[in-house]
């Protein structure tokens, strides 16, 4: 007994002499100079790779990239240990409130040169604070859904009426059950719908004096857009928009020729170019008030890891000094089929160009924290007021989700 | 113990494909394998505590060390009371790992304020309100910066104002102005790129200055200071808040408002109506209990849900099991034809991914373009109207469910000795009476606790509710949950979708809740079924 313990522990001893030596020589090797580690997703991996190693050659410093779904980037962010976590991430604007408000992300100042080659809006939309508004990102692609026109079943629309004319006659014609293809579902889609929103006088947040967005200030029943909700109903009588069409129904529609009509952002517009059609993209045109899509702006921003890693510097440096530059902001935007933020960068594809065209006076989804209160209740507003016979009336929907939305936001 | 029994003859020992299989690796073979796989672990602990070492957590340190060499101990040393635990370690690590651990972060989570705004440290967290603080002055500067080196070897910020053209040297003494000339300025960026008696730091040896940089504030008029952002761009920045570390108190410096530490993480101002972001993440006992009992926004929903959950575990279950019996009872018969088609088709729905199958019934009951109102040539609002979605969750998961009962009950019908169904007819019982007095207790006895199991199960079925409806339809009344909303998805809507968007801690008082429902339920389920077959 005695004998196969001393045995026992001889082995021990080896094994994790063994494992020591294979530890240590996997852990060895340390460089020189600052490493930032970038969290980016699938689609802009390669590009990101590319012109943050560009960045880096020339300055002695070494870059790691880690691959992450994107919505899962934001939610990372907040349970990671400070040693796995980035200094960079890639990430949409609006998710700014609730990285700032959780004290994940770090103030980013641009030069003046810098932030005059951006639309201001981009810089808006990455903006948050509370009481002192700070820039927290730095934009380089953005993304608006338009009108798509199928130019052989209708003509451009250049009035609403002229819309509505247009898309009930191809309804008729093609014995369809709805006029313009636009994606709802059971669940909602209140971004697909902001167009018809914002043309009937809707607005999610109002903005207070220092010129922050108000989560009290909730427009989601304003007067004009009760004022203007009979329309909603009218619609939904005739069956221009019905809020059985999901996504799916809705691309079918347009693709098979079925719908002349069609929401839909840059991510179909390889989809749009193999389909053959002959389409134009457009702003929808304005109902009340113009019919402007939600601006979603995507970008990079520094983590308040970088201070922790001791590379902050380094890392403001690569974000506001290389990733704004027009080159830079040319891979990165093409890296996923979106126009670039930066003016200077413009795409050279003619249907982006379109889209970016549509998104003239867009409204930059809200990025404070309080929006996630927003999504379904908006989105089954229209769900409810939409959904052919039994529909709740406009009026009535809308002044629910404005009261669920006041109660969750509380 | 009077009588002795007669020793009965054994059969000879057979062993089976397993216990051959088995006995292959008892000898050197076995050893072999036991070294190889110890040595994987212990290599895997000593890189896991390189790893721990280096993060400075020490408890997770000792319990691995302790844990390493018991596993160690167990597998080497040839102690009689080792044998039982070469089996029962392994499960009760992965237990531990995936069961224990989880629910402990859960409990320690639901008395924390773990939310949006409430993610970090409190020393994060006032490090990072007086970072945002900072506000460009009036008429404040913004600068082109190069970090350089004097000739005493001293770091010196070399500046060049956006809108004045001015240079200036700025040290912490403050801003010396420089004379134009003796500064080269980058024409397309405006970037300083040599400076006359100075060194400017390039490369690697900059982005080592890192914690230097941020450190050197160049103090201008008041408060104000110049900081720098980045290694080239300076800006003039001034606090609109003071931390008052005596009365642990942030005060605004414009109005001499103060806010408090509130004692759930935050600092809010003394009329309670302006909060500083971000908080802190900090324990605050029953609150997200009391705020579940006593907030009508969440209470007031949390009753419907708990009704419909009930509803929608036990009609699940109920006619899951009834179809799957009923269609095992008709396909046992002897001598039917095509017996094994009938099977492997019925077990389809239990073979594909079930989320899959969730999404292509979202699909296929689209009221307007859905198969099923089409073939029925009717138009029911399958997914659109508040009854008809928990009629469309129902069906769908009893769709999914009958399969398993289908399998389950065959293998119990299967088990049941034909003597006892003979005896019954024998004895003059009609088809009915038989399948009532004879079968169905006999397939309950086996199938009772998975009935309990798959009760526990649906009960917490978040995939088929948030694939089919998202807990919808609302119907506009009820804010957070919708008509199908079961306890668990209107959990996850409480962590992402309310107030602020991510409340983890109230998601998490609501899943101990759950727990405790569910445990309570099963328990006394369990209890009721061994109850029956002692009986028996």
């Amino acid at each position: 007994m005695h004998h196969s313990l001393k045995r026992m522990w001889a082995l021990i001893g080896v094994i994790a002499a063994i494992a020591a030596v294979a530890a240590s020589s996997a852990g060895a090797s340390h460089k020189a100079g600052p490493t930032i580690v970038i969290w980016t997703d699938t689609d802009r991996a390669a590009a990101v790779t590319k012109v943050a190693n560009d960045w880096a050659a020339s300055n002695g410093a070494t870059i790691q990239v880690v691959t992450k779904n994107f919505g899962d980037i934001r939610d990372n962010l907040g349970t990671v240990s400070a040693a796995d976590a980035p200094d960079v991430i890639t990430a949409a604007h609006d998710w700014t409130g609730q990285l700032a408000a959780n004290g994940l992300v770090e103030p980013i100042f641009l030069s003046s040169a810098t932030k005059a080659s951006f639309p201001s809006y981009t810089l808006n939309a990455f903006s948050y604070g509370t009481a002192v508004k700070k820039l927290y990102g730095v934009p380089v692609a953005v993304e608006n859904i338009g009108l798509v026109v199928n130019t052989k079943l209708a003509k451009v629309p250049t009035t609403f009426s002229q819309l509505e004319t247009e898309a009930l006659q191809v309804k008729k014609a093609k014995h369809q059950t709805f006029g313009i293809a636009v994606q709802q579902g059971s669940g909602g889609d209140a971004y697909h719908m902001y167009p018809f929103f914002s043309g009937l006088g809707g607005y999610v947040f109002g903005t207070n004096k220092a010129g922050n967005l108000d989560p009290s200030d909730i427009g989601v029943a304003n007067p004009t857009l009760l004022k203007n909700a009979h329309l909603i109903d009218k619609w939904n009588k005739e069956g221009l928009i019905s809020s059985k069409v999901d996504s799916s129904a809705a691309q079918n529609a347009f693709l098979k020729g079925q719908a002349a009509f069609w929401i839909t952002g840059p991510w179909n517009a390889d989809t749009l170019k193999k389909s053959g059609l002959t389409f134009k993209v457009i702003q929808m045109p304005a109902i009340a008030k113009p019919s402007v899509p939600f601006l979603g702006v995507q970008g990079f921003m520094v983590t308040k890891y970088a201070t922790v890693h001791g590379v902050d510097s380094a890392a403001k440096d690569l974000v506001t000094s290389f990733m704004a530059t027009p080159a830079a902001q040319t891979q990165l935007a093409a890296a996923n089929g979106r126009p670039p933020a930066n003016v200077k960068a413009k795409s050279s594809d003619p249907v982006l160009q379109q889209f970016s065209a549509a998104s003239k006076g867009g409204v930059p989804m809200p990025n404070i924290p309080q929006m996630s209160s927003v999504w379904s209740d908006l989105g089954q507003a229209w769900v409810r007021s939409t959904k052919g016979s039994g529909a709740m009336a406009a009026s009535k929907s809308f002044k629910a989700a404005a009261r669920s939305i006041a109660a969750k936001i509380g | 113990m009077s009588e002795i029994a007669a020793p009965t003859p054994r059969a000879p020992f057979k062993p089976g494909l397993i216990a051959r299989a088995i006995a292959l690796f008892s000898g050197l073979p076995g050893m072999i394998i036991k070294f190889v796989l110890l040595a994987i672990l212990n290599a895997l602990a000593v890189w896991a505590a390189y790893v721990l070492i280096d993060r400075g957590k020490w408890i997770s340190l000792a319990i691995l060390v302790a844990a390493t060499l018991l596993i160690d101990y167990i597998y080497l040393a040839p102690r009689s009371w080792t044998l039982p635990a070469k089996f029962i370690v392994p499960g009760t690590v992965f237990l531990l790992a995936f069961q224990i651990v989880p629910i402990i972060y859960t409990i320690e989570i639901a008395f924390t304020n773990y939310s949006t705004g409430h993610i970090i440290s409190r020393a994060d967290a006032i490090q990072a309100i007086k970072v945002n603080s900072l506000q460009p002055p009036a008429n404040g500067r913004q600068f082109e910066m190069a970090p350089a080196r004097d000739a005493d070897g001293k770091l010196v910020l070399i500046l060049h104002d956006d809108s004045s053209g001015a240079v200036y040297a700025g040290t912490k003494k403050g801003l010396q102005p420089l004379a134009k000339p003796t500064v080269t300025i980058s024409p397309d960026t405006g970037q300083p790129t040599a400076a006359k008696g100075y060194t400017l730091i390039k490369g690697a040896e900059l982005f080592s200055l890192d914690a230097q940089l941020r450190a050197l504030e160049i103090p201008t008029k008041g408060d104000s200071a110049i900081q720098a952002q980045g290694v080239s761009q300076a800006v003039e920045l001034q606090p609109t808040l003071r931390y008052d570390s005596a009365k642990n108190a942030f005060v605004r410096i414009s109005d001499g408002t103060v806010f408090r530490d509130n004692g759930r993480g935050s600092f809010v101002s003394v009329n309670g109506k302006e909060e500083l972001e971000p908080g802190w993440k900090t324990y605050i006992g029953f609150h997200n209990f009391g705020k579940l009992a006593n907030d009508p926004l969440y209470r007031s929903p949390f009753v419907k849900v708990f009704v419909w959950t009930f509803v929608f575990a036990g009609l699940v279950v109920g006619l899951s099991f009834a179809v799957g019996l009923f269609l095992a009872i008709t396909l046992d018969k002897k001598g039917l034809r095509f017996q094994s088609f009938y099977r492997s088709v019925l077990v389809i729905p239990w073979a594909m991914p079930a989320f899959l199958a969730l999404l292509i019934w979202a699909g296929l009951l689209n009221d307007d373009f859905g198969v099923v109102n089409k073939i029925l040539h009717l138009h029911i609002p399958w997914l659109f109207d508040a009854n008809w979605a928990r009629v469309s969750v129902v069906l769908v998961s009893v769709w999914l469910g009958v399969p398993y009962f289908f399998l389950v009950s065959l293998g119990a019908l299967q088990s049941i000795p034909a003597e006892l169904t003979e005896a019954a007819r024998v004895d003059g019982g009609a088809g009915w009476a038989i399948f009532r007095r004879v079968t169905l207790p006999l397939v309950l006895v086996a199938v009772g606790p998975l009935l309990v199991a798959s009760f526990a199960f649906n009960f917490n079925n978040f995939n088929n509710i948030y694939f089919l409806t998202q807990g919808g339809p609302y119907t506009g009344t009820s804010s957070i949950a919708g008509s199908t909303d079961i306890l668990i998805s209107y959990t996850y809507k409480l962590a992402i979708a309310t107030g602020k968007g991510q409340d983890y801690a109230l998601a998490s008082a609501v899943s101990i809740v759950i727990f405790f429902i569910v445990a309570t339920i099963s328990g006394a389920m369990f209890y009721r079924t061994k109850a029956i077959r002692s009986v028996q």
